[in-house]
């Protein structure tokens, strides 16, 4: 085959064997004294309720001074102020199974970035046709509802790896939205 | 001298042509040069975008221009032609400023389309197309340069050939429908529905969060696929020379499949289940996961 | 996700599985070794020149990468990271460094584009690129295939910007003079 750039070279080229099995046997050690077992779960769901009753007592507290915004829009896990938090964002001990270590979330970046998109979400959306914020709005309530139904369930499941992931995605896909109404919003300015 | 200096003004004002109609025209009719691989740039706000591509060096345009609007401008420049509906200061997305654009572009042009409510519609373009639009519909047919379509509430139809390109699909609550893709895909929606029939697909993925996902058909050997919700039903059947192996996973969604393969608990203690297994050589990798929605696998 | 793919609004697909990965599960981390597997085995390759200690630079590179991955930054990317990890196994593992030429002082424009004056067959100008003397095949690799600009590929290969583009340039002429024609 001839190519006339060095970029239409390949980039990936698959080793001759699957070197899987080799690195899997050099992380295996680590990889089991992280991974949770069902007798270490059974332990980490009682300490899960307690943590549960503390995060539901804080929550009224909250409601009580009007500090209670929009369930979907609450601070960020390891943002947390006013003793306000949910079940997935408290910090238990970093690299263990029932941490939600969300690296990017944490990241000073990202957490600008969404406060700074979530502080202009009312003037965006009105700038959108009616139809399409109708849309846009049930969209984020239904981000809304999964990231609900994710924390709650990893409250009874702390160590669910599943779970962990489908709320990182969760995260990442209300950032793309608001990302993308931020841009929608902008289409057309200059026409 | 006077008369190359002429020339060379009459070739410098070619070069930066602005073809302009004004409202007052309601039509408009206009041809510019342009590379044959060139960029070529639409944008518009309301009405409709509708580009194919031809076997000419030039662009076309006409348009069918509304009230409310301003001018079309079409500005040729080496390797980029620009076409803007320019609507008077302040108005935006208001009913009477539609306007509908027919296009053609050189077939090897790469095509940028930014729309507000306006529907977008291409065919016959092979090089990348960019499609955007906020609330109109996305249609376009597939070529070997590959497609990006950014929608937040319209539908988006695609239409390929079984010829191997690059896909990315990000839309918010569209419907998102695809036939005989082949090559990689990628779809992230949140409530829109997503239907799509692969034609020697090498690498799907998709995530929703409530949207049910469905897709048929055929995939490339050693596939990759990855397609994951919230809430969302998601169903896969292809089939896959050499075939893959799959992992599905589930905290509350039941998981079903062609095989007879029965679904495992993951814990004794909660909820939760997995499937895993082999399908033919297993030179492939299907992963699918949810939360809640139903999961079904097939290979047939 | 990376800070700039939350401002294009892309979406991340390996956000997840680093998250999974980091907390110990390994099936993650061999989703991520699957995806990556080839870039990192081919970056390896190249750099190395011998196939076994590819396969040895690309075990080692998800091995480190493994131990790393708490320390993994999010304003990179993960692949990009891989890279990293597996250009610096890749020179600790090469065999010892072979004598090059000095490197020339002049600095003419380094034009961006590697394309060649007439189509060549791919084993020819992977052979031209083995060919090459370490440093510039290393330059070149990171920067003409990979699709690094001068100032990554110099911070992963621990070179000045200036050293880096010089051995571009020396990477050209040799090709140039190896495939008999223009490249870029």
């Amino acid at each position: 085959m001839k190519i006339k750039s060095l970029s239409d070279l390949p980039r990936d080229i698959a080793p001759p064997r699957d070197l899987w099995p080799q690195i899997a046997a050099q992380i295996a050690p680590s990889a089991d004294a992280a991974h949770p077992t069902d007798v270490t779960r059974s332990r980490v769901a009682g300490r899960s309720v307690r943590l549960r009753w503390l995060a539901a007592a804080a929550m009224v507290t909250c409601l009580a001074v009007g500090v209670w915004i929009d369930r979907s829009l609450l601070p960020l896990p390891g943002n947390v102020q006013g003793g306000t938090s949910s079940v997935a964002t408290r910090t238990v001990t970093p690299g263990s199974p029932t941490s939600l270590d969300v690296a990017f979330v944490s990241d000073p970046r990202y957490q600008r970035q969404r406060a700074a998109l979530l502080s202009s979400l009312q003037a965006q959306l009105s700038a959108l046709p009616p139809g399409t914020r109708t849309k846009v709005l049930a969209s984020l309530a239904t981000i809304g509802k999964a990231k609900e139904d994710l924390e709650s369930a990893l409250g009874k499941d702390p160590g669910n790896a599943l779970l962990q992931e489908l709320l990182v995605n969760t995260y990442q896909d209300e950032m793309r939205v608001l990302t993308d109404v931020h841009s929608a919003s902008n289409a057309g300015e200059g026409i | 001298m006077r008369t190359v200096s002429t020339a060379l003004l009459c070739m410098a004002l070619c070069m930066s042509a602005t073809g302009t109609a004004s409202a007052d025209d309601k039509i408009l009719d206009r041809e510019v040069a342009a590379e044959p691989k060139g960029i070529v740039d639409i944008s518009n706000v309301a009405g409709t975008i509708e580009v194919t591509g031809w076997d000419r060096n030039q662009v076309s345009v006409h348009g069918e221009l509304g009230e409310g609007v301003e001018r079309v401008d079409v500005i040729s420049q080496p390797g980029h032609t620009t076409i803007k509906v320019v609507l008077p200061n302040g108005s935006r997305h208001h009913e009477d400023v539609e306007a509908n654009l027919t296009v053609q572009i050189p077939q090897g042009s790469e095509l940028d389309v930014s729309a507000v409510s306006a529907d977008v519609a291409a065919k016959n373009v092979l090089g990348v197309q960019r499609l955007q639009s906020v609330s109109g519909g996305v249609s376009a047919e597939l070529g070997p340069g590959g497609a990006e379509i950014k929608n937040v509430s319209g539908d988006i139809t695609l239409h390929g050939h079984g010829q191997s390109a690059g896909v990315h699909i990000s839309t918010v609550s569209g419907d998102v429908k695809i036939e005989r893709a082949a090559g990689d895909l990628e779809v992230g929606t949140v409530s829109g529905e997503v239907k799509g029939s692969l034609e020697g697909a090498h690498s799907l993925r998709v995530r929703s969060t409530s949207g049910d996902v469905t897709f048929t058909g055929r995939l490339a050997s050693g596939p990759n696929v990855d397609v994951e919700s919230v809430s969302g039903e998601l169903t896969l059947k292809a089939s896959a020379d050499g075939g893959y192996a799959y992992e599905l996973t589930s905290f509350s969604g039941e998981i079903n499949n062609c095989f007879g393969a029965p679904a495992q608990r993951t814990s004794q203690y909660g909820p939760g289940s997995s499937l895993r297994g082999t399908r033919g050589n297993g030179t492939g990798r299907v992963y699918m996961k949810s939360m809640s929605g139903e999961l079904m696998l097939c290979d047939k | 996700m990376t800070a700039a793919q939350a401002q294009s609004g892309e979406i991340d697909w390996e956000g997840g599985l680093v998250q999974r990965a980091r907390t110990g599960d390994a099936r993650a981390f061999e989703r991520i070794y699957r995806e990556h597997s080839g870039r990192v085995y081919g970056l390896c390759l190249r750099m190395t020149r011998d196939a076994q200690i590819a396969e040895d630079c690309t075990q080692e590179t998800f091995i480190n990468a493994w131990k790393a991955l708490a320390r993994f930054e999010t304003r990179s990317s993960l692949g990009t990271w891989l890279h990293r990890i597996a250009v610096n196994v890749s020179l600790a593992k090469r065999r010892k460094p072979s004598r090059e030429e000095p490197l020339p002082d002049d600095e003419e424009g380094l034009s961006a584009d590697w394309t060649l004056e007439t189509p060549v067959e791919v084993r020819e100008i992977e052979a031209a690129i083995d060919a090459l003397p370490d440093g510039a095949r290393d330059a070149l690799v990171l920067h003409a295939l990979y699709g690094y600009s001068h100032d990554e590929a110099a911070q992963m290969l621990g070179l000045a910007q200036g050293t880096c583009k010089a051995q571009l340039h020396r990477a050209r002429r040799l090709l140039r003079d190896r495939l008999g024609m223009e490249v870029g």
